[in-house]
């Protein structure tokens, strides 16, 4: 369980960076940028992932932020996810990022992995694609020929991979501020506290006289990327928030669900289940939530 | 002169016992947490080089060639082995019954995923793994034997071809009649059982760093071994040396379990030795390594059982049919995993007769090793199982029903008809104080209340014996020659008072050095930190086996209290013959060797060790100038067995009721545990805080056991859990923090009245849980009989109602 031999790399800025993995690209040397580590040095120990560079991003400072401006909650990629956890900003300006970080791994896990490490990564059961689809983020990338923003729905692609260039570093991610009265929650199932889970869901929703509406609903741990429930999310709008139609809704949005994933722990039946049950909770979390 | 055998803390020749029996903090762990320890990793020797190992990815393959020149030809590689070299130098692992062992490196043929093929040793790690992949092996694949029922079937391809079958060992015990209590029984309850693969997983897998002295034909090994001496004579029947050359140090290790394995690790890497012309080879086996094929699987089982009840729910037979998948081989003591049972085959209960009738079977899975507890773990599990059925059957409650059926304190010594003698219990004591500790009355009525909400609450009531101290009589009836298992210590005092205790065991998370420096301090009346404790190197300690079997804490206090017996024998004459006077009139108390008729006219013992060691002028004509004294413990009163495996084995018999009341999730099938509460009696506590800590650690593994521990094989014999993502060992978050409660019933027959206790826990735990789901689960009308009951299965067993 030793990685291959890699050249090693940790630039100073982000240019310095980006030059980097220009070069590489052009080179047609096989280059992958370095984060906190907690994906990409497994991979590496198992020999599962071999790049012949490694560009750290550790030195980047200036990507290690949270700030809350006009509406908008932003966090630098290279954000230890332990620092947006113990944020008093990030729990009162985005409380369900806050809940679904608190649900990433361990301590040791998000001590040293940072907030876009997960995002770039793109682990399927990872509960911040999600979250990210529920709230409608964005992401935005820096690369040679400047600043892009993607939003969430056109950056995960499908299994580990995300819309970014080989050229291309993550350097913060954009969440719209919760507005008071939306009701959100997030729960799953995981084998034991800190497991990636075996199915997921998020939520948000508002009440305006007596009625849902403004449902999101996506589900994690399922397919090959996260996905909305828009089945779930039509028949709950404009429904009352009662369990009966909690349950529809969930029952349609897991019935709709493309093939789910199948592991040892979980059959592909069993994940469908999963979804239903935790869309169903979900739903009732977060309309006890909304005001 | 010198007393007798010490029954009691309280025969101690101190005022008041200050160490035995109190909490003292441990003396080994500044060491074991803060990793400054000499864990196997944190050595290196000089010229070392470290070892890769190639592993076959096939489950039954023919090797028909291996190239290694390019890996040889690598800068820094020192040596690659393969199987061709092993054919020249060595032999195949010795096993009972005999013949069902690999070489440690697959020779022509490889048996399961993960054996060994081939192996570098090179400069460094990383180089080393470089150059594995450089090596080229040409397989044809076989067909497999991918489970212990395809074993069996006709035509099954064969594991061992020279054998002419896949049965390890296949036999019936009968004790007693059987048959007449099944015809006469007003119920019987049968049902079929499943005990997945799980197994030990410490902190520390297994490493080693070995050197072929090429000069001297010898070889060191230093390593994370549990069983030095053990180790020492398998390496000796492997690598073709005597045993006295094989030097055998043991490091102290970040756990054990059983499951350190070691000795395909430990030829590989002293081959690769000594074809790198005598360099140190380091060995460090990785989590997938150890996952995969090192000693971390135990227990492939499949029950058949049954139980005669009479109406009154007098439990009156027992049989149980056992299905046995070892994997590749027996290499791991499989057979005597399955005969541990024999020791306490009814568990708590007078059950007259019983038959257990065995089958060990080879497949193309991982060889199995031991863990904690050896056997009765599942065999719990299925008794328990089935009492509670009984129950069910019977309308009673299970707590009743057992202790209808419990042996009764004036019963004791207490012959089990598996042959085991049970010194000493108070089963109905333990009992009660577990249902008042957890107020069970109260529990019940809860469940009534959540039931009619619908909610699946269920309650588990398990009592378990725990053998302790281990003899290896017994499994003499599986074909494993009785050798004794002694446990042998030297005491020694110096001129300035320091007391030295050398034992032939290292350290390995349970805390034997603290007791026997507690024992030795208050035998002595010293301070314990007077006391050093040290590890012998194999070939030379004292006769011993160190850690196994719920023996050492007990075998090392027998054996600190036999060799401080002889000083104070020795020191005694010593003194009398300084103040003229007879050794009858000398005492030890409290640290001084004194007067009897005069108390305040004594020596220290630095006084009388110093005058021994430097005034020879002074000391008894027949008397050597040496303070120190050599003590080899073994367990009194053992026997051979009989033609049925009877024997009296086991010396201790220590008691434990745990309660659990847990929920299952109907719609997920998710189980929580939402109580726990444990009573146990190990007779004397020499350290209560450590017997704690064997329980929770027990709880735990056996928490991984009922609930998320499996090592899953496809229909292929392909191992699907290979990592720590997959293979669930619950954490803080899955263990329950339980309310403990001690009942103490001090053994007659072991030194200080301690029995052993370093398994009980792990016995019991999974049967509970799997007990309280099943009450969970009973007005469904569905049970569980398969572990762990994850949350996919229970499920499926759901969705049958749903
Ligand atoms: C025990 C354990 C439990 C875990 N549990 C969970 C869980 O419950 N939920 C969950 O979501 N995750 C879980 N994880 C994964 C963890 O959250 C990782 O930290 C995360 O996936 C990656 O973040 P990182 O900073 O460590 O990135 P790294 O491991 O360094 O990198 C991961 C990938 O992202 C790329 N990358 C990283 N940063 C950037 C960037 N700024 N721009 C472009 N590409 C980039 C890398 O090239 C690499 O391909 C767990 C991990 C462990 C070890």
């Amino acid at each position: 369980m030793k990685p291959a031999p890699f050249a090693y790399h940790a630039p100073e800025t982000l240019p310095e960076a980006i030059t980097l993995l220009q070069r590489f690209e052009s080179d047609g040397v096989d280059a992958k940028i370095l984060a906190g580590g907690q994906s990409l040095m497994p991979m590496l120990a198992m020999r599962v992932a071999r790049p012949e560079v490694l560009v750290d991003l550790r030195r980047l400072r200036s990507l290690d932020y949270i700030r809350a401006e006009g509406g908008t909650l932003t966090i630098g990629a290279m954000t230890p996810k332990r620092a947006a956890e113990q944020s008093a900003l990030v729990r009162e300006t985005q409380p369900l990022f806050h809940a679904a970080t608190e649900l990433v791994g361990h301590v040791g896990v998000r001590n040293r992995g940072t907030v876009g490490g997960s995002f770039a990564h793109a682990d399927p059961a990872s509960e911040y694609p999600a979250v990210a689809l529920v709230l409608d983020m964005e992401l935005k990338a820096v690369g040679p020929a400047g600043e892009r923003t993607i939003p969430a729905a056109d950056f995960f692609v499908t299994y580990m991979t995300t819309s970014l260039e080989a050229t291309e570093v993550l350097t913060e991610v954009r969440l719209p501020a919760w507005t008071r009265g939306t009701g959100w929650a997030i729960q799953e199932m995981a084998r034991r506290q800190g497991d990636l889970a075996l199915a997921g869901v998020a939520a948000t929703l508002r009440l305006v006289r007596g009625a849902c509406t403004g449902v999101r609903l996506a589900a994690f741990g399922v397919n090959a990327t996260a996905v909305r429930l828009r089945a779930a999310e039509e028949l709950l709008e404009g429904q009352r928030p009662e369990a009966a139609n909690f349950a529809r809704a969930a029952a349609a949005g897991a019935g709709n669900l493309e093939e789910p994933m199948s592991c040892v722990h979980a059959s592909s039946e069993y994940r469908r289940q999963l979804v239903e049950v935790l869309a169903k909770r979900c739903l009732a979390e977060a309309a006890s939530r909304a005001v | 002169m010198a007393r007798g055998v010490l029954k009691l803390p309280e025969d101690l020749p101190v005022s008041v016992p200050r160490f035995v029996g109190k909490e003292v903090t441990r003396l080994e762990d500044p060491g074991l947490v803060t990793g400054t320890a000499e864990f196997i990793d944190n050595l290196s020797l000089a010229g070392m080089l470290h070892c890769a190992i190639l592993r076959s990815p096939h489950p039954h393959a023919r090797i028909l060639r291996i190239d290694t020149s390019a890996a040889e030809a690598m800068d820094g590689v020192a040596a690659v082995l393969t199987g061709e070299d092993l054919r020249r130098w060595c032999n195949p692992a010795v096993t009972a019954p005999e013949g069902w062992g690999s070489y440690s490196m697959a020779v022509d043929k490889v048996r399961f995923v993960g054996e060994p093929v081939a192996a570098v040793a090179a400069c460094n790690r990383y180089l080393a793994e470089d150059a594995l992949e450089q090596i080229r092996v040409e397989y044809e694949p076989l067909p497999c034997v991918p489970d212990a029922h395809a074993a069996t079937t006709p035509g099954a391809s064969l594991v061992f071809e020279e054998k002419g079958s896949n049965v390890i060992q296949s036999r019936v015990y009968d004790w007693g009649e059987v048959d007449r209590m099944f015809a006469e029984a007003d119920h019987v309850v049968s049902n079929t059982f499943r005990w997945n693969r799980v197994g030990a997983n410490p902190t520390e897998t297994f490493g080693c760093i070995c050197q072929w002295d090429l000069t001297g034909n010898a070889l060191t090994c230093h390593g994370s071994y549990q069983v030095p001496r053990f180790m020492a004579l398998g390496r000796s029947a492997t690598l073709r040396l005597p045993a006295n050359r094989i030097r055998i140090i043991a490091q102290p290790m970040g756990g054990g379990f059983g499951g350190k394995g070691g000795p395909r690790g430990t030829d590989i890497a002293a081959l690769l030795s000594r074809k790198a012309e005598g360099r140190p080879v380091k060995y460090i086996e990785d989590r997938i390594e150890y996952l995969l094929a090192g000693g971390g699987q135990s227990w492939d089982r499949h029950y058949e059982a049954a139980l005669a009840v009479r109406a009154d729910g007098t439990i009156t037979g027992l049989k149980v049919k056992l299905l046995d998948d070892q994997g590749a081989g027996a290499e791991g003591y499989g057979t005597i995993s399955a005969a541990k049972p024999l020791a306490a085959f009814t568990g708590c209960y007078r059950i007259e007769a019983a038959r257990y009738d065995l089958t060990l079977v080879a497949t193309n899975r991982a060889p199995t090793y031991p863990f904690r507890g050896y056997g009765p773990p599942p065999h719990y599990f299925v008794l328990e199982s089935l009492v509670d059925m009984a129950a069910r059957k019977l309308g009673m409650d299970p707590a009743e029903l057992r202790r209808r059926n419990y042996i009764r304190p004036e019963q004791f010594p207490y012959v089990v008809p598996s042959g085991n003698e049970y010194d000493s219990g108070q089963y109905e004591v333990v009992l009660d104080k577990a249902l008042a500790l957890a107020d069970y009355a109260k529990l019940r009525a809860e469940q009534a209340r959540a039931r009619a909400a619908g909610r699946l609450i269920g309650i588990g009531v398990v009592s378990t014996v725990e053998p302790g101290v281990f003899d290896w009589n017994c499994y003499a009836t599986v074909g494993v020659p009785g050798v004794g298992v002694p446990e042998g210590v030297k005491v020694a005092v110096d001129i300035l008072g320091n007391v030295t205790v050398a034992v032939g065991f290292n350290l390995q998370g349970q805390g034997q050095f603290t007791v026997a420096a507690q024992v030795a301090a208050d035998y002595l009346g010293v301070d314990m930190h007077a006391v050093r404790v040290a590890t012998a190197a194999s070939d030379v300690a004292l006769p011993h086996f160190g850690q196994g079997g719920s023996r050492l804490g007990v075998s090392v206090t027998g054996a600190v209290l036999g060799a401080c017996r002889k000083l104070e024998v020795l020191f005694c004459r010593v003194v009398a013959h300084l103040m003229q006077t007879t050794p009858e009139q000398v005492e030890l108390m409290d640290g001084r060797l004194r007067l009897k008729a005069n108390p305040a006219v004594g020596m220290t013992l630095a006084e009388v060790a110093g005058t021994m060691l430097a005034r020879s002028d002074l000391l008894p004509p027949d008397v050597e100038p040496c303070p120190e004294a050599n003590y080899v413990w073994t367990a009194p009163g053992r026997t051979a067995p009989d033609e049925q495996g009877r024997c009296k084995s086991y010396l201790t018999a220590a008691n434990a009721t745990h309660l659990v009341m847990v929920e299952v999730d109907r719609e997920t099938g998710q189980t929580s545990i939402l109580g726990y509460w444990i009573v146990d009696d190990c007779g004397t506590r020499l350290n209560p805080a450590t017997v704690d800590g064997q329980i929770e650690g027990g709880v735990a593994q056996g928490v991984g056991a009922a609930l998320f521990e499996e090592y899953v094989y496809g229909e292929s014999a392909q191992p699907l859990v290979t990592t720590f993502v997959d293979y669930l060992i619950p954490t803080i978050g899955e263990v329950p923090s339980s309310r403990k409660a001690v009942v103490v019933t001090p053994s007659p027959v072991s030194p200080l009245g301690a029995k052993g206790t370093g398994e009980g826990a792990i016995h019991t735990t999974p049967a509970a849980i799997m007990c309280a789901i099943n009450d969970a689960l009973s007005p469904l009308g569905i049970e569980v009989r398969e572990t762990p009951a994850s949350p996919r299965r229970l499920w499926q067993l759901l969705q049958q109602v749903a």
